[in-house]
């Protein structure tokens, strides 16, 4: 009796032992991300079963929002401290957002971490001071669609990457016509076109800087696409001038636009013309092309960090952008795998990737301020009476730099 | 409550008194539910951004107190402010005006039609039961560049420019959809009122000889005023919070020729994050409506006529 008392004993102890063991190692993190449809929650939902795949005391649990209420969710999230293990950032957005994000620096020395698989711009899009905040899945040039129809037709050559401004103004010059016009442009293009053209509209202290001579003379180029030029249709500064021009392009009332790699899975089943795609004009000196793209952040409120460290590294694992590529979903921030989302996406856009090639072989990170949500309102506000012709360049400029530092 | 009941109670055996009578009771509990959401999602809110106004608060930094720098950065350094102020008051004066003159002319209009007064009380209802933000997205791809607008502008040789890429005529657009999503409720009010003015005092002016103008000047409009006032005074307020119509079809420009208070609230808090400085320009945008609320009650005792 004696012995079966104590086998018991030592058997209550042993098991008791190891289920606190157990349940010490099970970490269940939190993930938020934005989605656009159901399709994309499923592949979310993918990756995170990854995780528990490869480490399976790992469970990630996902919370998806819309794009657009992601962002006003984010800071009230933090601000009530109910931030996931897990944040989604995008690189456009790191600078107001950092602050809530885990420096990684030390992470990725201590484990070795390899950075440079992934294409350089978008890790400078991720960081802030040189120290990373996110790890990247995809990445995006922006670069120029077009109506291959339209060219054919205009008896324009198809623009190869890397053609010149001058060659860009011919070619949407004689695109305008019959009510019709060559390019289509909208406020927020400024800081994309100037720095393609070597143009810097923030100084090396990372303030804005919109009136020195060479962020003038950008504004200048961009508004005299539809000042001057006549090349462009006006925009009002109402909603999203980009999902105006964009829809201007799809109905074939536009022959050209600046868009990124993002958009093209929409894009085919919109249109009823052959697209092409090519570099953004470069100016005198080689392009410079800005890149935007997103990643996973480890949030400081974490309990569970070297968890969610894992994690993000499964969530930008070769297999998982491989699996988002091939959804057509991203074009991978990892160069190695960027081949697979070529042959998916952009199969049947005439040069899409060499458009996208030329843009991330001369592919710079995108430079803004951490007030850039105010400056693009702003851009947004004080372009279009400048395309109508009614304030110059320079005033434009003026207003919008004593503006945006209020 | 009279004074007989309530000396009665200790006079029956057995019956604790109460505090409150039964049917006060009922009355408190259900409308308890209503006076916790105030407090819970009114009170609280603004008590809060008064708080806040005070402080430097950026959402996802910790906010620390810096008195009424806010106020003073209003007042004095941004300036972009008097711009707001300015299109604020001249888009409530101006829409105020235009709307109690287009929905009393339409109510009256509506009352001296024989048939199809309710019919006429829907088409011009309607409006106000669509939402204003998909209202505002239809009336901008009219007058988006080289939509419907500038067509019929063209058309019938204007002569004038975009409505919503010039500074001076942007404004003008945002009160003509405003007024269109809005006015029916007015109309609707007005209309109700006039039906409730006693036909024998019409009739009695018509024997003495008074024309329909007279009539309307001296009659129906002195009976109607304290409707007439109830609708200045909540339009007016209404118009100082204009929003929805400039989100969807300006963003507050061209330029700043549609930045209102109301816009300007938003942008400051939910785009640039600076919710201390934004909740300061909600006060002062409070303060505003208050004096105007105050000033027009203060003028009611000069045109409002009330029966008793």
């Amino acid at each position: 009796m004696k012995v079966l008392k104590k086998t018991l004993l030592l058997a209550a102890i042993g098991g008791s032992l190891f289920a606190t063991t157990a349940s010490a190692e099970q970490v269940t993190l939190t993930w938020q991300m934005w989605t656009g449809s159901d399709a994309d929650t499923k592949g979310w939902q993918h990756l995170a079963d990854m995780v528990t795949a490869k480490y399976p005391d790992i469970k990630v649990t996902l919370t998806t929002t819309g794009w657009v209420d992601y962002w006003t969710r984010l800071p009230v999230l933090a601000a009530s401290g109910q931030l996931a293990d897990i944040v989604s950032m995008q690189s456009l957005r790191m600078p107001n957002f950092y602050s809530l994000l885990e420096p990684l620096n030390d992470r990725i020395a201590a484990d070795k971490f390899d950075v440079g698989a992934f294409t350089p711009s978008i890790i400078g899009g991720m960081s802030v001071d040189k120290q990373l905040y996110g790890l990247p899945y995809d990445v995006g040039p922006w670069v120029i669609y077009y109506n291959q129809d339209a060219l054919e037709a205009a008896g324009i050559p198809l623009p190869k990457p890397g053609w010149t401004l001058a060659e860009f103004t011919d070619a949407a010059k004689k695109l305008t016509k019959d009510g019709k016009y060559g390019f289509g442009i909208t406020p927020q293009n400024y800081s994309v076109l100037a720095s393609a053209w070597g143009d810097k509209y923030v100084n090396d202290s990372g303030e804005l800087d919109l009136t020195n001579p060479g962020a003038i003379a950008a504004a200048e180029k961009v508004i005299g696409f539809a000042a001057k030029d006549k090349v462009a249709p006006l925009v009002p500064s109402s909603a999203d001038a980009g999902t105006v021009i964009q829809g201007r392009f799809y109905s074939g009332n536009v022959a050209m636009y600046v868009d990124g790699p993002w958009s093209i899975i929409g894009m085919k089943d919109k249109v009823k013309f052959k697209i092409g795609s090519t570099s953004l004009p470069r100016g005198e000196a080689e392009l410079t092309a800005v890149t935007a793209g997103s990643g996973f952040g480890i949030a400081t409120t974490s309990k569970n960090k070297d968890a969610a460290w894992k994690a993000i590294q499964v969530l930008t694992s070769p297999e998982a952008l491989q699996y988002l590529a091939e959804q057509g979903r991203a074009l991978p921030a990892r160069t190695a795998s960027q081949s697979s989302w070529y042959k998916v996406a952009a199969k049947d856009i005439t040069n899409g990737g060499e458009a996208i090639d030329y843009s991330l072989a001369h592919s710079v990170p995108y430079v803004i301020t951490n007030n850039w949500a105010a400056v693009e309102n702003l851009f947004n506000q004080y372009f279009p009476p400048a395309f109508g012709g009614s304030a110059g360049a320079k005033q434009t400029m003026e207003s919008i730099q004593s503006l945006a530092q209020q | 409550m009279s004074q007989s009941a309530v000396a009665e109670i200790p006079l029956q055996p057995g019956r604790p008194r109460r505090f409150l009578k039964p049917e006060t009771q009922t009355a408190m509990l259900f409308l308890l539910p209503s006076f916790l959401g105030f407090m819970i999602f009114m009170a609280l809110p603004i008590l809060a951004s008064l708080a806040l106004s005070f402080t430097n608060w950026q959402l996802i930094w910790t906010p620390s107190f810096v008195g009424f720098q806010n106020y003073i950065k209003l007042f004095t350094v941004d300036p972009a402010f008097y711009a707001i102020l300015r299109n604020t008051l001249f888009f409530a004066v101006e829409y105020l005006a235009v709307n109690i003159i287009v929905s009393l002319t339409l109510a009256v209009w509506i009352s001296s039609l024989k048939r199809g007064k309710a019919i006429f009380r829907v088409i011009f209802f309607l409006p106000t039961f669509t939402p204003t933000i998909a209202a505002s997205v239809v009336w901008l791809l009219i007058f988006t560049p080289d939509g419907l607008a500038d067509t019929i502008i063209r058309a019938l040789g204007l002569g004038l420019p975009n409505f919503l890429l010039s500074s001076s005529w942007a404004m003008q657009a945002v009160v003509l959809v405003t007024l269109w999503a809005n006015v029916g409720y007015n109309v609707v009010m007005f209309n109700a009122a006039l039906d409730l003015v006693p036909k024998h005092y019409l009739e009695a002016a018509t024997i003495d000889g008074a024309n329909a103008w007279q009539r309307f000047w001296r009659i129906r409009l002195p009976l109607i005023s304290p409707t007439v006032f109830f609708a200045t005074v909540m339009t007016a307020i209404t118009s100082l919070q204009v929003f929805d119509e400039i989100f969807a079809m300006t963003r507050g420009g061209p330029g700043s020729a549609t930045a209102t208070l109301g816009f300007a609230i938003y942008q400051k808090g939910f785009t640039n994050f600076q919710m201390g400085y934004a909740s300061a320009l909600a006060w002062v945008m409070f303060v505003m409506i208050m004096a105007l609320t105050i000033l027009q009650f203060h003028m009611q005792r000069k045109w409002v006529h009330y029966d008793d």
